[in-house]
């Protein structure tokens, strides 16, 4: 075992951690436009539309008699090939959509697998010709960030500052443009060369991603961190800093953990050499931060969501226990407070456990009665709902006959702010519409 | 061992050859066992392209291509759990032997690979609240690394995860034909027995349910489809490539008709004769340059370029077709 720090400052080790996560921290503020635009998918073929440069650009580098030694030539030959490549196919994706009236995902779907076919045809010529160099070819496949060497990442570090520089330049556009794309036009914004400027990010945050991530799974690090960041923030600069950070993470995490188990395997099977990709374990570990996000995060996530919803439905059915006893003025036993509720016996029974112990009601042998509390907060549900459906009558000229059940729901809703506002605006009436008398306050 | 016929063939001389044998088998003078490695690949490729030819006509025009991408990388997991009933979980006898699958391993694998990833992608919308498109691209993704890693880590091979996307038809082995014929037929039956309900629930989804066709009963059927023609043509061009077998020369064939059936009959020409050519040129190049290509990234070529002179000879017959290239971004493309 490595200690995590060594990562940072071995000089064989340093450079795969640094290469993946300068190419996590990229592909995940793209992310953040793509995914707010709605446009994960895009990543996805632009992602497989860079196959066959990259591998043009490995060809040419046989073709000039490089070997793999000829790091920082070969980098640059395979970041142009990959470049041009991505971008013709985002050209073909707009022909075939614009002009041919092709689908949008028949037309992303076609770019991604034919662009992929030429490159697995590049690929066995790499393979037969320039045998030295077919390593690199199955690398950019599911990236293995292992063998790369420093030049690799000053020459990544400088198109992430450049990527990171530019989005700061013109995040007031890109924000303008996500959100409201008529209103950007009215106010001035030149539409085309923002979106122009965002393709290229994409194109950018792709070949500086493929490394170590791969082709294949490419996507997952646009979609992963920016959704994961978008469960704790509203705010769209922030969720760039939460989806940065989540990318440096996976993409640390990712490359250690890969290196460890590799070890590992090596270890336990000596005579087999069995290296994990790197991409594939930084994608997993990219999906298990927004799988937890989704379930976990607080307000939005799933888990928080399903405890709000049962929180309120509690109280739901407390307050119309405490309205059933109120109207009908007298103690009643379990069985007729059940008969009166959508709910089974247990549950009234728990329910009038808790309604007990905050002194609400009280037991005497088998039936229940209100306390004082308890009559005052029963009159103040009954309040609110009789006052909801006089302002639904008089006010917004709703049937007397519908009224009810409107109410019914928001007598759980009304806070005390909106009850006196009501009270103010109805003139403290007596009578709801049924002629039934409203509770003094 | 027979010495293969092909050898030294160019492209024409590869077809003249396929010729005499043809005819060497229908009178009987050549049996099953003596196909050599060229005509296994042929009639794999054949089967492999009238299957998704059938299978992707359905999908191109109910706009789930995106769906098939989708299951094309998921259907890794797939591969692994047949992989692993096949050889009754013992990885270790089968270390360095080809994946070869069994058909009902298959066709387990790809219901439950079909049934996951529409679940999973379902559940990530309605439940956990992502965007849809996001939704793809998080389960896909995620299913295809554990993937990947299964893969690896299971057979210690660290090649089997470049085959399983690149596929590899120079391994096409006799047995391989059976399943894959299979499968064929499978598509087949499905096809002609609910051809006018899957022609309703495509073009007319609300009349279809009225007279009572469920569309996404027919949506699940068309996943499995997707899944278990995936899985047969794994073998021979890879997860990937499949996707291109599926969308490419249906869209080709739309280019040329409005009607159903003459796309099917279409894109059926259109995938088996690039089949063919495909196979013939890798051939070709062997003999002529001695490089020995993909097989299955040249089908996906010539794919390509069919589809490519297709749109031309379309765009030919209307007038100043010079303008179509200009460079104009559509508010689809950039809205989603």
């Amino acid at each position: 075992m490595e200690s995590p720090l060594n990562f940072f400052f071995d000089p064989i080790l340093r450079a795969p951690t640094l290469g993946s996560m300068l190419m996590c921290l990229t592909a995940s503020l793209v992310g953040v436009i793509v995914f707010l635009r709605k446009r994960s998918l895009l990543g996805e073929s632009l992602s497989h539309a860079s196959y066959p440069g990259v591998i043009l650009g490995v060809v040419i580098a046989g073709y000039i008699g490089l070997s793999d030694q000829n790091e920082a030539v070969l980098s640059l030959l395979v970041l142009i090939g990959g470049f041009f490549s991505a971008l013709l196919g985002l050209y073909s994706i707009n022909f075939l959509e614009n002009n041919l009236k092709i689908k949008a995902d028949s037309a992303l779907c076609v770019i991604l697998s034919t662009f992929f076919g030429v490159g697995i045809t590049l690929a066995s010529f790499v393979q037969f010709n320039y045998t030295n160099l077919y390593r690199q070819v199955q690398s950019y496949l599911y990236g293995q960030a292992a063998t790369m060497t420093d030049i690799n990442v000053i020459i990544y570090g400088i198109l992430t500052i450049f990527v990171i520089v530019t989005i700061l330049l013109f995040l007031k556009e890109i924000q303008v443009l996500t959100f409201d794309r008529i209103f950007s036009k009215t106010i001035g914004i030149p539409i085309v060369v923002i979106d122009m400027i965002f393709f290229i990010l994409i194109v950018l945050a792709v070949i500086i991603g493929i490394r170590s991530v791969g082709v294949v799974l490419m996507s997952a690090m646009f979609i992963a961190p920016a959704s994961a960041a978008r469960q704790y923030t509203n705010s769209f600069s922030k969720m760039f800093i939460i989806a940065g950070f989540f990318g440096l993470l996976c993409g640390f995490l990712g490359n250690y953990l890969s290196v460890e188990i590799s070890q590992y395997l090596a270890h336990i099977y000596p005579n087999e050499r069995v290296s994990i990709p790197t991409g594939p374990l930084i994608v997993l570990i990219a999906s298990l931060v927004c799988f937890w996000s989704l379930l976990f995060a607080p307000r939005q996530g799933l888990l928080f969501r399903i405890v709000r919803i049962a929180k309120f439905k509690l109280q739901t059915l407390e307050e119309n226990v405490l309205k059933t006893l109120w109207r009908r003025g007298e103690p009643l036993t379990l069985k007729d407070i059940q008969a009166y509720q959508n709910g089974n016996i247990f549950t009234m029974w728990w329910i009038l456990n808790l309604l007990q112990k905050r002194k609400f009601i009280a037991k005497s042998s088998h039936t229940y009665y209100l306390t004082d509390i308890g009559k005052i907060v029963a009159a103040k549900i009954v309040r609110l709902h009789r006052l909801w459906e006089v302002y639904l009558a008089n006010y917004l000229e709703i049937g007397v006959e519908k009224v009810h059940k409107s109410a019914e729901e928001m007598e759980h809703v009304l806070t005390p702010e909106l009850e006196k506002e009501l009270t103010a605006f109805l003139q403290d009436p007596v009578l709801d519409p049924h002629h039934q008398p409203i509770p003094a306050k | 061992m027979y010495s293969n016929p092909y050898n030294n063939t160019n492209f024409f001389e590869f077809f003249l050859q396929a010729f005499w044998r043809m005819i060497g088998f229908i009178k009987g003078d050549l049996s099953y066992n003596s196909l050599v490695s060229d005509e296994v690949q042929l009639i794999v490729l054949t089967l492999v392209s009238a299957s998704t030819a059938l299978v992707g006509c359905l999908l191109v025009l109910r706009k789930m291509t995106m769906l098939a991408n989708s299951l094309s990388h998921t259907i890794l997991i797939g591969i692994v759990v047949a992989f692993l009933i096949t050889t009754r979980g013992s990885i270790e006898s089968s270390h360095d032997a080809n994946m070869t699958i069994n058909l009902s391993a298959m066709i387990i694998a790809s219901i439950a690979t079909a049934f996951l990833t529409t679940f999973l992608t379902e559940f990530f919308v309605r439940i956990l609240k992502l965007q849809e498109d996001a939704s793809i691209g998080i389960v896909f993704t995620f299913l295809f690394a554990l993937g990947i890693i299964l893969v690896t880590t299971l057979t210690r091979n660290a090649h089997l995860g470049t085959e399983v996307v690149m596929g590899n038809v120079d391994a096409l082995q006799l047995s391989d034909i059976f399943p894959i014929a299979m499968i064929f037929l499978l598509n087949g039956v499905i096809i002609s027995l609910f051809y006018k309900e899957f022609l309703v629930s495509t073009f007319d989804p609300l009349f279809s349910s009225a007279i009572g066709i469920s569309t996404s009963f027919f949506n699940y059927l068309l996943m499995f489809q997707v899944a278990i023609t995936a899985i047969g043509a794994f073998r021979s061009v890879g997860v990937l490539m499949v996707l291109a077998f599926i969308t490419v020369p249906p869209l080709t064939a739309r280019i040329f008709t409005k009607h159903f059936s003459t796309m099917l009959l279409l894109s059926l020409m259109i995938g088996i004769g690039s089949s063919w050519i495909g196979v013939a040129f890798s051939r070709h190049i062997l003999t002529i340059h001695d490089i020995a290509l993909s097989t299955g990234g040249l089908v996906v070529c010539v794919m390509t370029v069919i589809f490519l002179l297709s749109i031309f000879t379309f765009l030919f017959r209307k007038p100043n077709f010079l303008n179509k290239f200009r460079m104009t971004p559509s508010d689809e493309l950039l809205n989603g």
